[in-house]
Order: structure tokens, then sequence, then C-alpha cells
């Protein structure tokens, strides 16, 4: 095979939480963790392919719930905490909205809930947690939903 | 420009997720056992929150034994470093009493004076006996000395600035001076690149600031326009004043700023320029007067370059130079000038018998032949590496060269083996630099032997084999490299 390089010159992103995100091979690195981890629920659980695609369907959707939607602020102090009361959802881009990562991070829930609810034929309960993950990902990723806190869950801290 | 083969990428970005799942793990883990264990805040708030310190915590500490390594000797071509071991994993390091005599590529000694030198020590120990090593006071109050006079007309002769003033410490000068500078309703606008005083400065001066895409001179120009169109935040009044702030070598990457074009955009703008030579000044151009005579820039058109001594001339301490009446407002305002402890008198002793013999008043030519030899050196270096098929970054002439690692794990890889085959480098990861790109950061200095750059240079593609950075492989050039070697030898 041929030695791919990518090239890119990267956008000024100055909030380190998430200018990793910018650049090149982030997406299909994504893609193969999940990829990786379907293969690995197969192996672990001896379970059906339908129930491997739900099981990473579910806990895709509690990681990326958490770690996206819920932590708020940076791992590092040096930014001195101008981003902490953003989520890491809304730090990514500069918190510009329908960015191309934007985008590609909505479409990812919906496309695992159709591998996730096709495998298993539609039935329950699967098909009711799988259509609930992917409600709350994807609402949770409108533009819409910028800074706002339901009812004020993890509003404070 | 980023260029990485695109394997690379991948794994980078999977081992630093891998690395931060088994430390959100441990954390998860710790707090749970913390649960049990009594907390003795006795009401006290915590001083930092778990999220903020786990890179430090969780990355950092585990890798710290290729870091902060203390030195026994003076940063010369030849270094002493100290061995150290640790018996928790890298959590606590303790010294030994045993010494490691390694070939120095880290330390910035660009035109070796970090060593004893034949004109610069005597005067320096003459200094010393006469002022003693500190003035103990500030410059407004009794610390301005004799030295400190000199030394400021020296270095405004020789960086072709009207006037000049002194500070005790280069990262102070940037982060006193850009507040002194420029307030509330001002617009700075820094390279993307630039360097944590900077920074640090420009967020402690209040002013606005904008980021340009690094040594880009059409993007400055878009935000320029964009700017002084839009005007200040909310009230869109036009901006006070703007200051365009660059470096003349990026000390990550090894390259020079792109000068000209970027002092042009400015002139058409009406934007001042700031220009941080910390690691060009006495490094490049022809007579050592840094990035402005190598690219052929008139000094009358900088508005303010700014320097540091602890590169080039083996001292410690940064110079703000500029026009009479710049340096005489700084003068009046500058907390680092009012409050801060002036320079000591044998480091600025240093500096001015160091700048005397870079332009030969010395009345010896080892000025020039320091020049020539750095250049050569730097030259040769980058290129047999380029031959050997590493990623190194910089431009011709620059005495720094980062060879790129990429993948967190080949950091302390590279870092422990070249210790051990006495091979003193520097290696940089996040976030000093972006995430996918840790390099390791070699410094050229003056006083570095053939001999010594071509045994660095066998140690370095051994290493480069073992951990495996030889990312562009140039397998024609080979057998020329090796035949190279023999004649050199």
């Amino acid at each position: 095979m041929a030695k791919l390089y990518a090239q890119t010159v990267p956008p000024p992103d100055l909030n380190k939480n998430t200018e990793w995100f910018m650049y090149p091979g982030v997406w299909t690195t994504y893609i193969f963790i999940i990829f990786f981890t379907w293969l690995t629920v197969l192996s672990v659980f001896g379970c059906t392919p339908g129930m491997a695609w739900t099981i990473v369907n579910l806990t895709h959707f509690a990681v990326t719930y958490y770690f996206f939607h819920w932590k708020k602020g940076t791992p590092f102090a040096e930014d001195q905490g101008i981003y902490n009361r953003l989520t890491w959802w809304e730090q990514i881009d500069n918190g510009k909205q329908l960015t191309d990562n934007r985008k590609f991070l909505t479409v990812l829930p919906v496309v695992l809930y159709l591998i996730a609810s096709h495998t298993t034929d539609y039935q329950h309960p699967m098909l009711f947690f799988n259509t609930l993950a992917v409600i709350v990902l994807v609402i949770a990723k409108f533009p819409n939903m910028h800074k706002v806190r339901i009812f004020g869950i993890n509003s404070g801290h | 420009m980023v260029r990485l083969p695109y394997l690379t990428a991948l794994t980078t970005l999977f081992s630093y997720g891998l690395l931060f799942a088994f430390g959100q793990m441990r954390d998860f883990f710790r707090k749970i056992l913390d649960l049990w264990k009594s907390k003795n805040l006795q009401g006290y708030a915590p001083i930092c929150l778990g999220l903020e310190d786990f890179y430090t915590r969780r990355l950092y500490l585990r890798i710290q034994d290729c870091f902060n390594r203390p030195i026994a000797s003076a940063p010369d071509a030849w270094i002493d470093v100290v061995e150290r071991y640790s018996k928790d994993s890298n959590k606590t390091l303790h010294r030994t009493s045993k010494i490691n005599k390694c070939l120095n590529l880290g330390s910035y000694n660009y035109l070796g004076f970090a060593a004893a030198d034949e004109y610069c020590t005597p005067r320096v120990i003459e200094s010393l006996k006469q002022y003693s090593p500190s003035t103990c006071s500030a410059r407004v109050d009794g610390g301005t000395t004799k030295l400190h006079a000199e030394l400021e007309e020296v270095v405004a002769r020789f960086v072709r600035k009207p006037a000049a003033i002194l500070f005790g410490m280069g990262y102070a000068t940037n982060s006193a001076i850009i507040p002194a500078l420029i307030g509330k309703g001002g617009l700075i606008i820094s390279d993307s690149l630039n360097h944590n005083s900077i920074v640090n400065g420009a967020r402690g001066s209040g002013a606005t600031v904008r980021v340009f895409q690094h040594n880009s001179a059409a993007h400055l120009e878009e935000v320029l326009r964009e700017q002084i169109a839009e005007g200040q935040p909310r009230t869109h009044r036009p901006w006070k004043k703007i200051i365009v702030i660059i470096e003349g070598i990026y000390s990550m990457e090894g390259e020079l700023c792109k000068l000209p074009e970027i002092i042009a955009v400015c002139k058409k703008y009406k934007a001042y320029t700031y220009l941080d030579e910390a690691h060009s000044i006495g490094a490049i151009g022809k007579s050592g007067r840094g990035v402005c005579e190598l690219l052929g820039v008139d000094t009358a058109d900088m508005d303010i370059m700014m320097g540091t001594f602890t590169k080039s001339f083996g001292s410690c301490g940064g110079y703000i130079a500029a026009s009479k009446e710049i340096i005489q407002h700084l003068k009046n305002t500058c907390p680092a000038h009012f409050y801060a402890t002036s320079m000591s008198p044998p480091a600025a002793q240093q500096v001015i018998s160091a700048i005397k013999v870079v332009l030969g008043e010395d009345g010896s030519n080892r000025g020039a032949q320091k020049l020539a030899q750095i250049r050569d050196n730097s030259n040769f270096f980058r290129s047999e590496l380029h031959k050997m098929g590493f990623e190194v970054l910089g431009d011709k002439d620059s005495p720094v060269m980062p060879i790129m690692l990429y993948n967190p794990a080949k950091i302390p890889a590279f870092s422990r083996e070249c210790l051990r085959r006495n091979l003193a480098v520097v290696t940089v990861a996040f976030p000093a630099t972006p995430l996918l790109l840790a390099r390791a950061r070699i410094c050229i200095s003056a006083s570095h032997t053939r001999e010594d750059m071509i045994k660095a240079l066998e140690v370095i593609s051994k290493v480069g084999d073992l951990v495996g950075i030889k990312y562009f492989p140039v397998e024609p050039q080979k057998h020329l490299t090796d035949k190279i070697q023999k004649k050199l030898e």
C-alpha cells in the first residue's frame, strides 16, 4: 500500500481541549474505535451481532453523553477557567454551529441507531432503548440547545 | 503546514484515547477509594477540581523523568546530567550522586557563550567583585548601575534602534511590557504559535486578542480588515490602537517568520508591530543582528523589538528596543521597571562582553567565526537528518530543529534511549505543542564540533530506527550518506 500522507493547515483554535479534533484522521479513528468495540463485545459476550450493536449503541450513548454534554470545563488549569461553564460540545469549533465536525458527530448516532435497530429486526425492548438513545443524543446536538440547561440540570458547580 | 503519515495520525489519536481512558478509569477508582478515607479539608475548598489537573496527574507524571532533569555543570557542548531513580513509578524522583556526561543538544547555547569564555569570563568576575551579584533594588530606586546604562546603549546600537530598556527576566519582559503598551479598547493580533509569555501579557493587558494563522500574511490581512471594519466589541467604536505581535524564530517550529510580507500588511493598515526576537537575536543574520538583518527589513519599520539575553549571549534577562519616546514612556509606566529587581550586574557585563565579541570590538574575529560556525553547523545537521529520513521542521540557517515524534509513547522512548547513549535532548509534548505533533527539539550551538555532531547523528539514527520515527525514508541516498560520513571521519 502506498504511503498515504495527510496535509493540512490547522485553523487557530486556542482551546487546547478541543483543538485536537480539527486534525486529520479523527473521524476515521472514531469509526474504527466503534467498530473494534463491536468486535470486542461480540467476542466477550458471545451474543448475536444485533445484541452487540445494541450494546455498542447504548455504551456509545452513555460515554458520549457524559463526555460531550455533561462534563464541563477543560482538563487544563492554564486557561484559567474561561470554559468552566461550557460542555465539550459547546466548546468545539470555538462555539460555531453547523460546522463539518458537528454535522459528522450528529449523523453518527443516527447511523449507529439504524445499524442497531436493523440488526435486531426492530424487536422490543432493544428498539425502545436505541430510540431513546438517539433522540437524546440528537436533540442535545441541535444548535438551539447551545448553552441551554433544561430544568437547571448541570448548570451549577 | 502539518504533514504526517495518515496511519500515524490514526495511531496517535488512538494512543491518546487509550491514555485518556486509563486515566479516567484510575480517577474513577481513586474517587471510590477516597470515599472511605476521611477528608481532612476542615471546611476549606479543595485547591483544584479533579478535572483541572487531569493531564498533569495521569499523563505527564508517567513520563516525568524525561523533563526537569537536573544538571551539574555549565550547559556547554557537553553537559553533566544528574541521574535520578524512582521507587513509585515516576510519582517522585530522587537524585543520586552519579553524573552522566552527555552531549548537549537541548540548551539554548547558540553562540557558545554558556561556558567560560576567554574574553567574557574575566570581565564578568571583575564586575562581580566590583558590583556584587545583585543590585538589591529596583531600577528606579538604587538599581541602575553604570553597567545597566552601558548595556542599554550597547543593545540599542546592536539592534539598530534609538534606545533600549532592560529587564531581569525574559518572560517577565513580555508579560509586563504588553500591558504597559496597550489596554482596554485596544486590539492585539498575535500569531497562533506565539510563546506563552506573549499570551500571558496579552491576557493581562485587558485588550481584545485575536489570533491569525501562523505566518500567513494573507490571513493577517483578513483579520485586520474584519476587525477594523467591526471596531470594538459591542460598541463598534474604532480601536484605540492595534498591535501585531510576531516572533523572529518560533521556538517550537524552528522556522523564521515571513517578516517583509507581514510588515507590508501592517503598514498598509497602520497597525503597530512588536517583534519578539528571543531565539533569533545573535544567532542569525550576517553580523548576528537577528531576523531583520537576515531578511533585509529596515529596523525603522518595526515599532518595538524585544529580545532576551538567555539564548545567544549566555546571560539572563530581556530587553525592549524602540524609539526614544516609547522607551521613555515605558520607563515611566512599566511595573517591571519600577518594582522588579534590576538585572544582575555580572549578567549585564556578560551581555556587554558577548555583544562586543559578536561585533568584533574585542579585537579578534571570534564573533564572525562563531556566527559562521553556527550557520554551518545548523545547515549540516539539518541536511543530514533529512537524508536519514527524519521529519525535521524549520528553515535553512535556523539553529532550532524539531524532529517530529507524533505518538505519545515515542516521547519517553526517544528521550530515555538517547540518555542511555549519552545524548541529552529535550522532548516537547502537549500542551506546549498541538496534540498530534509531539517533537524532540534540537538546539545546535557554535561550540559543537564536527565530531560531536557526527556522533550525535549516529546516536539519533540508531534511536530513530529503534523508536520508528523515520517517516520519510529516502532510500537511494542512503549509501551517499555513508560515503559522506566515511569521508568526514
